[in-house]
């Protein structure tokens, strides 16, 4: 190979490094991610088993009205399955030693991030139709539903969501039992702070907790008016907005700290 | 024109306050490079080399030298503390992302994706190097068959066998058909047949124009494979050589051990013409000679005029350390 001079070496290549590229290769690591974590542990039984038990646990016995009910067992969901992958998978490929391969990639680690953020996000859309079929369908809640504010607050619950479980996997350990311990830690008390099943008014400490918002955005959505008053929507919206990129930028940093700690000789 | 140009390149770590706590060094050389009371590791420790376009650029050196912390470096996975890293000219840390485009990797203790399959690992690579999907396929499915795993590319990496493992390894690094490829401990835990295939098809890609960058502690692999070979050992490069200088210096180390069934003299095998050196270990003589062959026939017939005789007899190979100890003392502190 004869080489005349060094441009010719790098400019037949992409110009990888431009965010476009970065973006497109991210996509690359969501369909990994989504190839190797639809049936893992942690999807299915917080995507699925948990808000399952907890809908049982919250709502027997009570006299709750469907839309409530819908949009309890949706904000569960969502938050229960954007969040579910976003804590392991760091620790999960140290473990399994494909961080190095994926390191030695010509990505940033921003881009494996961005990845996880976009997996998580599917994961978080497609749980969160289930729910809301059965609304549709057995408590007739067609009728009064606005399907686009629904849908927007799905994608944009998701994204801040799963931007947000990010961060639970910046400690670097290789266990992700670890992190999962840390997730529980954190991811019940918002839960729980969250008024799902009630009206929002019924619990004022509801406003600490990021979920509150997606849930008055399908409280809506479905047909009540919004707690927040006539801008409510819009607040909502803005809240869950600045939360996810807040909670991204967060994450560009804390990894791009521990990401070196990871590779221990 | 050099493919890599390394200066001062230089890595200390911090051990995390676990390991502090146990307060045990993880290899005994790492003692020596400790900093005083906050016990900093000197892991690789100012080294300056290049590496030519198209070679195959040999990194030899014992356990714990600081073979994969350099080759971690150059590709990016570590930050080096100091020191500068040249890809054809351009500085590494400038723009890895740009640097990395043209390298491939096979870490020391990499892994496949259990839950994807031989092509989807491939693909997979291929996109994150901004290949296309129809080229992805065709490149991928090519180097499968190079290697033999085209008959299970459908199936799951789990299934596969350690070996087979390595080879798609070597495939992910290839997929992007990389200027320069870094291979840590090629060989190393392969049997001898998957070791063959791969050296053959190392230099089969350099002789294309690949360099290639490898790290070893295995000095006859260093020797069949690599034009040159730099040398490390406890963090400091301490030779650059070719490998038949390599050869040489092992040679002089040639040794034969003896067990005889009564004493002999040390003196008397001492003034032997082939032998050099002998030294009494225990129950037997450790005898350093000239030429091997020379050496055994010239003892054998002082055994047999002393009527000695010879309960067993351990030819030896040196150690890579003995050799680099030779070369930093000169052989004296053997
Ligand atoms: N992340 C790390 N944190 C702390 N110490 C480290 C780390 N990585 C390597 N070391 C130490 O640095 C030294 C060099 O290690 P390195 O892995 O580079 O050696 P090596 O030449 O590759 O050895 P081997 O032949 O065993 O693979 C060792 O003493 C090791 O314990
Ligand atoms: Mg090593």
């Amino acid at each position: 190979m004869i080489i005349k001079d060094n441009e010719e070496i790098f400019s037949e290549e992409l110009k990888s490094e431009r965010f476009f590229i970065q973006v497109k290769r991210s996509f690359a690591i969501a369909k990994k991610d989504l190839k190797i974590y639809y049936n893992k542990g942690p999807v299915v039984i917080q995507g699925f088993l948990f808000p399952l038990i907890l809908f049982f646990a919250f709502t027997v016995g009570r006299n709750i009205i469907p839309i409530y009910l819908i949009s309890g067992l949706m904000a569960m969901v969502m938050f229960m399955t954007s969040t579910s992958i976003g804590p392991v998978v760091f620790p999960w490929e140290t473990r399994s030693k494909t961080l190095e391969r994926l390191i030695a990639c010509p990505i940033s680690i921003k881009t494996i991030l961005l990845g996880n953020i976009w997996s998580s996000f599917i994961f978080g859309c497609v749980f969160s139709i289930v729910p809301l079929l059965l609304g549709i369908l057995f408590f007739g809640l067609w009728a009064s539903i606005n399907i686009l504010i629904i849908i927007l607050g799905i994608i944009v619950a998701s994204l801040a969501f799963s931007s947000f479980s990010l961060i639970l996997s910046v400690p670097p350990t290789d266990m992700p039992a670890n992190t999962m311990i840390l997730t529980i830690l954190i991811k019940f008390p918002i839960l729980l702070l969250t008024p799902i099943f009630m009206p929002i008014h019924a619990a004022p400490y509801g406003i600490v907790s990021p979920l509150t918002y997606y849930t008055d955005i399908i409280n809506v959505g479905l047909g009540e008016s919004s707690a927040f008053g006539p801008h409510g929507l819009l607040l909502d919206f803005c809240i869950l907005i600045l939360f996810g990129l807040g909670f991204t930028f967060l994450a560009f940093v804390l990894h791009g700290k521990t990401l070196q700690k990871r590779f221990r000789g | 024109m050099n493919a890599i140009v390394v200066r001062n390149l230089t890595k200390y770590f911090t051990p995390s306050k676990k390991e502090k706590k146990k307060g045990r060094a993880r290899n005994p050389s790492l003692e020596s490079r400790k900093q005083g009371n906050n016990s900093i590791i000197r892991a690789v420790d100012h080294i300056d080399f290049e590496v030519k376009n198209g070679e195959i650029f040999g990194f030899l050196g014992p356990n714990g030298a600081g073979k994969t912390t350099t080759i971690r470096m150059l590709t990016g996975i570590l930050k080096p503390t100091n020191g500068e890293i040249l890809i054809f000219g351009q500085n590494f840390w400038n723009n890895p992302i740009k640097a990395k485009q043209i390298m491939g990797h096979v870490p020391e203790e990499a892994n496949v994706y259990m839950d994807l399959t031989g092509l989807e690992n491939l693909s997979f690579i291929g996109e994150l190097y901004g290949i296309s999907k129809k080229e992805r396929i065709s490149r991928a499915e090519q180097l499968l068959k190079k290697f033999e795993l085209f008959e299970k590319r459908h199936l799951k990496s789990k299934k596969y066998s350690k070996g087979m493992k390595q080879r798609l390894l070597l495939c992910m690094a290839l997929m992007s058909n990389p200027k320069i490829l870094f291979l840590d401990e090629p060989t190393s835990g392969l049997d001898v047949q998957s070791s063959i295939i791969i050296k053959k098809l190392i230099k089969d890609y350099n002789k294309n124009g690949m360099t290639i960058f490898m790290t070893t502690h295995d000095m006859d692999v260093a020797n069949e494979m690599c034009d040159r070979i730099a040398i490390i050992n406890r963090g400091k490069l301490i030779g650059l050589d070719t490998p038949e200088n390599l050869k040489k210096l092992k040679q002089e180390y040639q040794a034969v051990d003896f067990y005889f069934t009564k004493e002999a003299k040390e003196s008397e095998l001492e003034n032997l013409s082939s032998v050099k050196e002998v030294r009494k270990i225990r129950d037997y003589y450790h005898i350093i000679v000239h030429d091997l062959n020379d050496g055994i026939c010239e003892i054998i017939e002082y055994i047999k005029s002393k009527n000695l005789k010879v309960k067993k007899i351990n030819t030896y190979e040196p150690h890579l350390e003995e050799v680099f100890l030779k070369m930093v003392n000169g052989g004296d502190d053997y």
